[in-house]
């Protein structure tokens, strides 16, 4: 399931090619090596799990409900907005039969970026024109699209945004605009509009590592655009598992009883 | 568009020395199966109309064989009770009890192929990843030579794992959950449900799923169909989510108001 040979069997190919005779080098050309250094930083490809962030020190476990210890700076109607949420997570928490947080009453999308919060593990899948991460999580999908499209402007509000991206040596930015409000920007309720501009720098700071810097741009909702990190380790034996939301006991009895008959 | 190939095809080329062009010969295809054009799937796929077939009514988008299947005594049983928005004997949506229809339950596989929304193959050395347009859902095939998971639970996409004879991609696929219909028109499947597909792109613009049912608790006998689906190289996978669509919308109010 790794793409890493690939690069290496490039590499010995264009080796080969700039050989006079059919006998492999034991050493790479200069040009064959940076080709195989690119193609190994271009990969991102795998199964990836959402990772504490590094060299942090961290007091609360908050990585796995939002992408900044520091609350950001809110707008007047921003704040208003994360007023109005009872979030299950964090030191404002509710149980969860009282949140009021979309997704556990009614299966809603999570939406983008607040799916990297959720800690099922992420897959990646990369072809020339496309970078794709597939979620476990309710079998999200968020594709990034690398082959020189411009944004869809005729695209409708989405909950995932819609993600072009490009590369700057070994860092993949991605720039994902054109979201619907329906979602929360993370898992504690801090908000956004649809105004909400997202911008990550990839980089696969290491073989199993896979680092996030993911900005938030949402002058709606921010008096300024403020950054995060994101974590990510490998899992080479991982494989997705299917996870559907509506399975899930919990929403069960969270719906059960809501529909029960008062007592 | 495949990686993997261009690699192999480079590598495979360079053997060779250069002084000793190949004058390659196909080989004799007497007996050999029909296989398709090449091993690249990838691209975005939208269900067509079988081919060489002279059909009355559009089928393709409910079942997949336009003739019964031989059902079991149990397998009647359960078609007996369903209530399909399809077909001749079709309900309305408001009255169907189509799983799908009522509760966004995900259709399963493989009645995920007969939802006329595009679909998106991305091929990576170990994994045929199929996604499917309707409701985000994703149904890999391993093809990194590793066996059947015993330890999963029933599924909904079931297992599945594949290999290549030829330029034909056989799909193995088994451990199903009971939720689902095989079909949108109510045929009925068990947990011994078993699949297996033969999949090729016989040319640019076309892939052939020659699928076989094989489940001895609902049919007599295993049966087969085919799917056509056609490439569709402009066409992006959308967003869709199930709950959102105004119909499933309706029912639900419907269903949670008060009786009058």
């Amino acid at each position: 399931m790794r793409n890493y040979p690939l690069g290496v069997a490039l590499a010995f190919a264009l080796a080969l090619s700039f050989s006079s005779q059919a006998v492999p080098q034991n050493k790479k050309s200069p040009e064959a090596a940076k080709a195989a250094s690119i193609e190994q930083a271009h990969d991102l490809s795998g199964v990836w799990m959402l990772d504490r962030p590094r060299l942090i020190t961290v007091v609360a476990r908050y990585w796995v409900y939002e992408m900044n210890l520091e609350e950001p700076p809110m707008t007047a109607w921003g704040l208003a907005q994360y007023k109005a949420t009872k979030s299950s997570f964090g030191t404002r928490s509710y149980p969860l039969a009282e949140t009021n947080d979309p997704i556990f009453h009614t299966c809603t999308p999570p939406g983008f970026p607040r799916i990297f919060l959720h800690p099922f593990p992420m897959q990646i899948l990369q072809s020339p024109g496309e970078v794709l991460m597939l979620f476990e999580w309710d079998s999200m999908r968020h594709p990034i699209y690398t082959d020189g499209r411009t944004h869809d402007t005729t695209l409708g509000p989405l909950w995932m945004g819609d993600s072009i991206g490009h590369w700057e040596g070994d860092t993949l930015v991605a720039d994902t605009v054109n979201f619907n409000t329906k979602t929360w920007l993370d898992r504690i309720g801090h908000p956004h509009s649809e105004a909400l501009h997202v911008v990550e720098r990839l980089r696969r700071i290491d073989h199993d590592h896979l680092v996030d810097d993911i900005t938030i741009d949402d002058p709606k909702a921010y008096t300024k655009p403020w950054t995060g990190q994101l974590v990510f380790v490998l899992k080479p034996t991982w494989t997705l598992a299917e996870q559907f939301c509506e399975d899930q006991e919990t929403f069960d009895e969270i719906e059960n009883k809501e529909t029960a008959p008062g007592k | 568009m495949c990686k993997y190939q261009l690699v192999i095809a480079l590598t495979c080329a360079l053997c060779f020395s250069p002084a000793r062009a190949q004058d390659k010969k196909p080989p004799s295809t007497a007996n050999a199966p029909v296989s398709g054009q090449s091993r690249d799937l990838s691209g975005v796929w939208m269900l067509d109309r079988p081919r060489l077939i002279t059909v009355v009514a559009r089928y393709w988008t409910y079942e997949f064989n336009p003739q019964e299947p031989s059902m079991t005594a149990w397998g009647e049983a359960q078609y007996k009770l369903t209530k399909s928005s399809f077909g001749t004997r079709s309900y309305p949506v408001a009255e169907t009890n189509d799983p799908v229809f009522q509760a966004c339950t995900p259709p399963g596989f493989p009645r995920i192929f007969l939802h006329p929304l595009p679909m998106q193959i991305f091929q990576t050395p170990g994994e045929v990843t199929m996604l499917f347009e309707w409701d985000s859902v994703s149904h890999p095939i391993h093809t990194d030579g590793r066996p059947h998971d015993k330890t999963l639970g029933p599924l909904w996409m079931g297992d599945s794992i594949g290999h290549w004879e030829g330029n034909t991609l056989v799909a193995d696929t088994v451990n199903f959950n009971t939720k689902t219909w095989l079909d949108r028109i109510g045929h009925p499947h068990s947990e011994a449900l078993h699949v297996v597909e033969r999949i090729q792109r016989i040319d640019h613009d076309h892939l052939v799923d020659d699928i076989t049912i094989d489940d001895p608790k609902a049919y007599t006998k295993p049966w087969t169909g085919q799917l056509v689906f056609v490439l569709k190289p402009t066409w992006t996978l959308a967003e869709q989510f199930c709950e959102e669509q105004d119909t499933f919308g309706e029912i639900e109010n419907k269903e949670t108001a008060p009786a009058k």
